[in-house]
């Protein structure tokens, strides 16, 4: 196990170089210079020239790259134009936000998905099977910009129970030690604050939750469905198992597989895909700060912030081959 | 079954009454504080690093800026300056306050404005440049009195220090920039700074005490980025800002239906208009762009798309700023059979156009030139939409390779730079327009000091650029903010939102 983890995390440095390659040839090529984005309307072309040179624009391409791989290896991915400060910084410091918007939505995801697409699945063609499926239709269909605004009129501003957006409401000065709002005020004993970050949590969580309790749904029912049509279903029927033991024991745990890769990819693409969320709720995450970093073409940003999304990618995928072994040991990594 | 659903409906119910008795024990702990939401992020604790208009006056407000725009005089006077004279035609004499100190009591001084222009120029994450640029020296002459000598004579240079922060050189000194803008902000403007977000928010606390600052404004002011309209106008109804900027016309009546807020509305000093570069055919021919300007049925589109919510322009500039001449009128009128006229004396009947505009950075863009497009194939041209990115079609229109676009220009208070930066020959390339006549007039106007005749001169220049017609002028939007019941603040022209121009009732 030791050494296959070992060799998958060599295995992503080949990844993460092509990646460097591609991105930073596209940014490069995209139209747009990020000196115009970002110095005033009236500068002289001497200014705009003076700041290109500054930040080694004016450098042939083949040597920006060289440069900015030479600083990556060693983490650094060089300093945001238009933050003026080190990209890694920028990154560490929304991340969290962008991690526990991820991990929320997909508990909520999968503590709601899963047991509908089981009970869906152990009844086909039922009344629940076919709400069910309606259900996860709609929850993969909804388009999340819409969604959430939908839910902003209606909690925040109609009943005006929740905040409109933002991740927390300002003065209430909870240490940071994860970076985590809802952990972080735990370890603080600051019940208002936990109160606060979740009712901050609530909106997007829902809104990103939505989308990935349909995908879930509907890959367990088909999934389990599958298995309980399979030989070993019938002879564990004919063994005299209950229906709860079969279901549960047997045709769920051998869906599992499908379903956990499923939850992988999608709590992936919750990280890197919530852009839109970020933005329709002003949550501070790192979705909403490569939207800025492509807006103003933050050449360092947007390369610096891809490197960490394949590398989370590339971890999470990890996760779920080890996850793998647990759930079905016949599975051996190696 | 039933009796779990009545559980849950029991608990949310309860969940929801403590939700809004939480919401609003929050809002009455919050009275002498006041959140604006702002549709522009905040870069980072340096002041001189972000080019901004509305974050440039968040920093002026902890900093101090050396002239501030008098709406009621219509040009800019002393601000943190107690005068700024002209001595000749070169230099200027600049006395600061003394009864503006900074937050930790030190006086401000000459060399501080020494150091900022330093910083506004060579400051590594400096995006200031502009304001500094045509300042060739500055020398103390005492504690409170400094030289400031220019590179050319000029009238505006006022214009450009309004946007100059004036921070501490001993604090700089002492910590370096890094430790200074982050942990000494030691301001000398009626408000200090708490907390900066990057990318999120900016808190400034009220200076007591300060001659700018009265008890009735806000103690505490927050400024939280909302990109989303929706957000903004329902932070505003449920109590989380107090004043929102940039309501877009289709939102405007629902917040002035809102029981807790009106909407205030003010002119924008942002000329929008049509650009088009004389340096490519068919615009080479001032017919044809005179024919584009009688083509636009801007009352219409007024009427149709923008609810109204514009005044219509007779130049670059409406009433307010620096030059408007109530009595002229543009002849650039609707009229399509004179364009058609026009279109057929320059021999461009059926010429194909390209007509670029962004989409969502100003009100109704695109629905707009969609509705130029077919107004101007009604008068002979053969136009088509182009909508790039805005990186993209802001890099083009920089480089002057976009020859036909919709686009507005902000910051007009005194149109002077911006009128230099679009109609001056090889000022820049943006449309590389050229007149001998403009050039002469805008040229003698900066270097004018006497206030009148320099109107005079503006007043002329803008009449000739608008019948010369290198841009047809089309209007100010109305800008609708959101203001919350218990607020007392009426926007400006100037898009900032300043501490001292907010009473709370």
């Amino acid at each position: 196990m030791l050494g296959y983890t070992l060799r998958r995390v060599a295995g992503t440095v080949p990844v993460l170089f092509m990646v460097s390659l591609l991105i930073f040839a596209l940014v490069q090529l995209a139209p747009g210079d990020p000196v115009d984005m970002l110095v005033s309307d009236e500068a002289t072309e001497e200014v705009r020239l003076a700041i290109r040179s500054a930040w080694g624009l004016d450098q042939p391409i083949y040597v920006q790259y060289l440069t900015f791989v030479k600083n990556a290896v060693m983490g650094d991915f060089g300093q945001s134009f238009r933050y003026r400060e080190p990209v890694m910084d920028l990154i560490l410091e929304r991340l969290p936000a962008s991690l526990e918007l991820a991990i929320y939505s997909t508990l909520v995801a999968v503590a709601i998905g899963l047991p509908l697409g089981v009970w869906a699945a152990s009844r086909p063609n039922s009344l629940v099977d076919t709400l069910g499926s309606i259900g996860g239709f709609f929850g993969i269909s909804l388009p999340n910009f819409w969604l959430g605004i939908l839910l902003i009129l209606l909690f925040a501003g109609t009943f005006n129970l929740l905040p409109s957006g933002g991740r927390e409401t300002w003065g209430l000065n909870v240490e940071r030690v994860t970076g985590f709002l809802t952990i972080d005020a735990i370890i603080a004993g600051r019940w208002d604050a936990l109160w606060d970050a979740l009712r901050h949590l609530t909106l997007p969580v829902i809104v990103l939750g939505t989308n990935m309790t349909g995908i879930i749904m509907q890959i367990t029912r088909a999934s389990v469905l599958e298995n309980l049509q399979e030989d070993y279903v019938m002879t564990a029927r004919a063994k005299g198992m209950s229906g709860r033991v079969v279901l549960w024991r047997h045709a769920f745990r051998n869906a599992l597989i499908a379903v956990i890769t499923i939850i992988g990819l999608e709590f992936g693409t919750l990280i890197s895909g919530a852009i839109i969320v970020e933005t329709v709720f002003a949550w501070p995450g790192i979705g909403y700060l490569l939207l800025q970093g492509i807006s103003f073409r933050d050449f360092p940003l947007i390369t610096g912030l891809v490197l960490v999304y394949t590398t989370l990618f590339v971890l999470i995928n990890l996760a779920i081959d080890m996850i793998y072994t647990v759930v079905d040991p016949r599975i051996r990594l190696g | 079954m039933f009796k779990a659903i009545k559980r849950i409906l029991l608990l949310s119910g309860g969940a929801a009454v403590m939700a809004t008795g939480m919401a609003q024990q929050a809002q009455a702990q919050k009275q002498d504080q006041i959140t604006v939401a702002i549709t522009e992020g905040i870069t980072g604790n340096n002041p001189y690093a972000d080019s901004v208009v509305l974050i440039g006056s968040i920093w002026c407000q902890v900093y101090g800026c050396l002239t501030t725009w008098d709406f009621k005089a219509g040009k800019f006077v002393p601000f943190l300056a107690e005068s700024l004279e002209p001595e000749d035609d070169l230099n200027w004499i600049l006395t600061l306050r003394s009864d503006w100190k900074r937050h930790n009591g030190d006086p401000i001084v000459a060399a501080d404005v020494i150091h900022s222009i330093e910083r506004s120029r060579n400051d590594p994450e400096s995006m200031s440049q502009a304001s500094v640029q045509y300042i060739a020296s500055a020398e103390a002459l005492d504690e409170r009195r400094l030289r400031i000598k220019t590179t050319q004579k000029m009238a505006t240079l006022p214009n450009y220090l309004a946007t100059m922060q004036i921070t501490s050189k001993k604090i700089y000194d002492q910590y370096g920039a890094k430790a200074a803008d982050r942990e000494h902000p030691v301001g000398a403007g009626p408000y200090k700074l708490v907390e900066v977000g990057i990318g999120s928010h900016i808190v400034i606390e009220r200076v007591d005490g300060h001659p700018m600052v009265e008890p009735t404004n806000p103690k505490r002011i927050i400024y939280r980025m909302m990109v989303e309209p929706e957000q903004r106008v329902t932070a505003l109804a449920n109590g989380e800002v107090q004043i929102a900027q940039g309501i877009p016309p289709q939102l405007v009546s629902r917040v002035q239906q809102l029981p807790n807020a009106t909407a205030e509305m003010v002119d924008s000093a942002e000329a929008m208009f049509i650009a088009m570069s004389p340096k490519t055919a068919p615009w080479d021919n001032p017919k044809v762009r005179q024919a584009v300007c009688h083509a636009i049925n801007r009352e219409g589109i007024a009427r149709a798309i923008l609810g109204n919510q514009v005044t219509l322009l007779n130049g670059p500039v409406g009433d307010g700023q620096l030059g408007f001449d109530p009595d002229y009128t543009s002849p650039m009128n609707y009229d399509p059979e004179k364009a058609k006229t026009l279109l057929e004396e320059a021999g461009a009947v059926g010429a194909a156009v390209d007509l670029y505009t962004p989409v969502g950075r100003y009100t109704a863009d695109r629905q707009i030139t969609e509705a130029i497009v077919p107004m101007l194939e009604q008068v002979g041209f053969k136009a088509t939409l182009q909508t790039p990115e805005w990186a993209t079609l802001w890099t083009n229109v920089q480089r002057g390779e976009t020859p036909f676009y919709y686009m507005g220009r902000g910051n007009m208070l005194d149109p002077s730079p911006a009128l230099a930066q679009y109609f001056e020959t090889d000022a820049s390339p943006r449309l590389k327009y050229s007149s001998a006549e403009v050039d002469a007039l805008l040229q003698a106007e900066r270097q004018e000091f006497d206030p009148a005749k320099r109107v005079a001169m503006l007043s002329k220049a803008m009449a000739a650029i608008t019948e010369d017609a290198p841009a047809c002028f089309l209007w100010l939007h109305k800008l609708a903010w959101g203001v919350a019941k218990g607020v007392d603040y009426k926007p400006s022209k100037a898009d900032r939102v300043n501490g001292w121009e907010i009473h709370l009732r």
